[in-house]
């Protein structure tokens, strides 16, 4: 099998729609999964602020580390983590590649450059970790008893129902634009005119879903009608309802303080070997 | 259990027309249906069936504004003065794309969104309670994207259960349903009417359910309720009316070809009942029964070679969707690929026509290796028909749409436009978009499409699903006049009166393998094979296996076989 054949087996529609659903399943035996949503959604926010308040590369360094291990135990599906690696090396190389160009030689910007992407590394892998392992239905009701709007909250866990639809109809869509479609005759150098023609299909095939989507959610806002949605988002009786199962155990209070001491072990850390 | 006559849906004398729209949908309707009631209500597409059903549980005029003058009393109450949440604890709806209805990622959480969202606090005993009286816990804790259709609409379903409504509307459950998972949903709604007591509404062309499962029925022609009748009468009067696109069950037609003399209340309706009706005929014997599986001499055009597909699931594990050693089409051969839901039938016509690519195998068209050829280049060779007419409106019109193929490879084709438009009635749509059209409209352009691009073999993924009887016809007749255009047609259908009266050979699958290559005469014989694969014959076929008589494809070739009456106790 050559490359091109290896990476179209596993970048298919199915491998895709296959990690979504894992994705919404949640990990249920995950440690994190076992967290309260709300304690997560406030060890996330923590989490991915802390490094904007220090230049110590130290301290940067030792918490991606400890979240690339959080990642790691939550089992965090390799395609997301390849995804994010290509993104990584991506930017790694680009920034040694201008630094070279603009600096005449020197790498004075890089370093910089390097403390700016760990910061923003960090946020990625705490939310993709956080965020894998909780059910998209738990970080919904996280998301509601924190305070935000309901239509919000159930956009999140709609959204998490209706992706795989979507990722079907535009593949039909695309398979109906090259049915009827032409490919060049002549494919040009290293194939250009091949790539220029996918491109091209790849965009036009957002318009028409985004007709028929529009035209299906007619009948999906008349059927949340129906079912009572509309009603619920004034009835505090339907909240307290929903939220009812949300409680602080006492692996929760576990978590905070682990947490806590970890966040303090790496910033004593961090001002004894600072860089 | 239930004191007959009670009523509990009145509508008097309703005008409505959508705002927007030019024409009133319904003009001045009247329908009283009373407590205990299992109504169908038939009418042709665009007859205003989904509109009145709309007016019972508030959406109109509540949640569309338009005109709306008369009155609609549900227990007594008047629509107008309850709120659209209140009535769905009365009346629960199932929407005929009733994926859309579905919000939520499992069984379960849908089932308890509507108990949730009215903050019953015993909410998950009510959707625990739906589940069991359709008998569909044990998919509790699967997602909706892993279920099949069936099985999404027994979920829909328990959604409008878990209010415990006392009425319930389901708007055509047969059109997007394979048979088998159609009885099974009529099963469950009788079970519901006759064991606790709830209405049921439904909205249905397929005489042969209501024959076998209703009790009334009622006909709304032109934004009125014709006649509400018990379901034997109203089966029988349907022909008086030509205009109405329905036709009456296929034994009751028979028996109305044949007979003058008895009294009209006689005739059958049900298949059962034509046994017996039918048991003092005379029959022509058997004369064909045996007779060899007929190869037409023309050439082959498509030939598979040991195809395999596979996917990964959910657990890692492989699972064979295809899975065929040998098979040919011939030139002439008007195929119809049967079976149940995943058995495989899409899957195969993809890979024919390239989209989909299996991992072993060989699939030939002529000197073509399908499996190593772009599907841009098969496309002149090979067309398919997707079963969602829309995700093929790729251009702002119909016209773009159908010339899209043409324009991009440079052809001069204005004739052939110009001919499809003639035959396929549809020139006054070229300018619309195709997503704005009738379902029956986007059928017929969705065949336009693929016939502009002049493919020897042409293949459609259930083209007379949620079609009306009228537009069904319709579409018949296109297939059989598109014969002298392409050379081989192959359909993938779960219609068995399609097939019965348009395929020269069935292939019938299950669980990705053929089980059954042959004249659809032969099918009918083999009992075994169509119960295997979970098929409904239609209902003259059953009638003719039922007196073991040759089995017949049409009601005229039924009629045909009678020889003649006995007289005995009836005066001829």
């Amino acid at each position: 099998m050559d490359l091109t054949a290896k990476i179209k087996n596993v970048l298919n529609v199915e491998t895709i729609k296959l990690e979504l659903i894992k994705t919404a399943f949640g990990k249920p035996d995950v440690y994190l999964a076992k967290i309260d949503p709300r304690v997560l959604i406030f060890w996330y926010l923590v989490i991915s602020l802390l490094p904007w308040f220090t230049f110590n590369n130290t301290i940067l360094i030792t918490i991606i580390i400890y979240t690339a291990f959080l990642a790691v135990v939550s089992r965090v599906s390799p395609l997301i983590l390849s995804l994010l690696g290509i993104g990584i090396i991506t930017e790694l190389f680009t920034i040694l590649f201008f630094s070279a160009i603009f600096g005449d030689g020197s790498f004075e910007a890089v370093m910089p450059l390097l403390t700016l992407s760990m910061k923003i590394f960090i946020m990625s892998i705490a939310s993709v970790s956080v965020f894998a392992s909780m059910s998209p239905e738990k970080l919904s009701d996280g998301l509601l008893s924190i305070g935000l709007p309901a239509q919000f909250s159930f956009s999140i866990s709609y959204a998490y129902r209706m992706l795989p639809i979507l990722i079907d109809e535009y593949h039909q869509i695309f398979q109906s634009f090259r049915l009827r479609g032409k490919t060049p005759e002549n494919h040009g150098f290293l194939k250009w005119r091949m790539l220029y023609y996918y491109i091209k299909v790849f965009v036009k095939s957002f318009y028409p879903l985004m007709l028929n989507v529009a035209k299906r959610t007619r009948l999906t806002v008349e059927a949340l009608e129906v079912r009572g949605f509309s009603y619920s988002l004034h009835n505090p009786e339907a909240k307290k309802q929903k939220l009812a199962y949300l409680k602080l155990r006492k692996k929760d209070y576990l978590f905070i303080v682990s947490q806590l001491a970890i966040i303090l072990l790496i910033l004593w850390f961090g001002t004894q070997f600072p860089s | 259990m239930v004191s007959v006559n009670q009523p509990i849906i009145e509508v008097k004398d309703v005008h409505y027309q959508y705002p927007g729209a030019e024409d009133p949908v319904l003009k001045g309707a009247n329908l009283t249906i009373n407590k205990g009631d299992f109504l169908a209500i038939i009418g042709g597409n665009g007859s205003g069936k989904s509109t009145i059903c709309k007016t019972i549980n508030g959406l109109i005029p509540h949640y569309f504004s338009g005109d709306y003058q008369g009155e609609v009393r549900v227990k007594g109450k008047s629509v107008k003065e309850l709120s659209v949440s209140v009535l769905s604890h009365l009346v629960g709806y199932v929407y005929q794309d009733f994926e859309n209805q579905l919000m939520k990622l499992t069984v379960f959480e849908d089932v308890a969104f509507s108990p949730l969202n009215f903050g019953f606090p015993d909410y998950k005993e009510r959707a625990m309670h739906a589940l069991e009286l359709l008998g569909i816990t044990h998919l509790k804790d699967q997602t909706v994207w892993e279920l099949s259709g069936g099985q999404k609409h027994l979920t829909a379903l328990a959604g409008a259960l878990a209010l415990d409504p006392e009425v319930l509307i389901i708007d055509e459950p047969v059109a997007q349903l394979d048979p088998q998972h159609a009885t099974e949903i009529y099963d469950k709604l009788k079970y519901l009417n006759e064991s606790l007591g709830k209405t049921i509404i439904t909205i249905e062309h397929h005489t042969e359910f209501i024959a076998n499962y209703c009790k009334q029925v009622a006909l709304i022609e032109d934004g009125q309720v014709k006649w509400h009748e018990d379901v034997r009468t109203g089966l029988l009067k349907i022909t008086e009316r030509h205009g109405a696109k329905i036709y009456p069950p296929q034994v009751t037609q028979a028996a109305m070809l044949l007979n003058d003399y008895r009294t009209k209340d006689e005739l059958p309706i049900t298949v059962q009942e034509a046994v017996t009706y039918f048991k003092d005929y005379y029959f022509y014997p058997d004369s064909n029964r045996h007779k060899p599986n007929l190869r037409p001499t023309s050439s082959a055009i498509l030939s598979v070679n040991n195809l395999r597909y596979e996917v990964k699931t959910l657990n890692k594990q492989r699972k064979t969707i295809l899975d065929i050693p040998e098979m040919t089409l011939y030139e002439g051969d008007r195929v119809a690929i049967v079976g149940n839901n995943g058995a495989g039938k899409t899957t195969l016509m993809k890979s024919l026509a390239g989209i989909i690519r299996p991992q072993a195998g060989e699939i030939t068209i002529g000197d073509i290796n399908v499996l190593k050829t772009s599907v841009e280049k098969l496309s002149s060779h090979i067309s398919y028909i997707y079963q969602n007419p829309e995700e093929m409106f790729i251009q702002d019109t119909i016209k773009n749409d159908i010339t899209y193929f043409g324009k991009v490879r440079n052809l001069e084709q204005t004739e052939l436009y110009e001919q499809i438009a003639e035959s396929l009635n549809m020139r006054h749509l070229f300018p619309l978009d195709g997503r704005l059209l009738s379902g029956g409209q986007q059928r017929r352009s969705s065949v336009a499409i693929g016939l502009a691009m002049l493919p020897t073999i042409m293949m459609l993924d259930e083209p007379t699903a949620s079609l009306d009887i009228g537009h069904r016809k319709q579409l018949v007749d296109i297939l059989h006049s598109i014969r002298d255009r392409i050379k081989t047609v192959v359909i993938a259908t779960h219609d068995m009166q399609l097939v019965a009266e348009w395929a020269t050979r069935v292939i019938v699958m299950e669980h990705g393998k053929v089980i059954f290559d042959g004249t659809p005469k032969l099918l009918f014989d083999r009992v075994e094979i169509w119960k295997q694969a979970g098929l409904k014959l239609p209902q003259i076929a059953e009638l003719s296996l039922a007196l073991n008589i040759q089995s017949t494809l049409s009601v005229d070739e039924f009629v045909a076989c009678v020889k003649e009456v006995s007289v005995n106790g009836f005066n001829g």
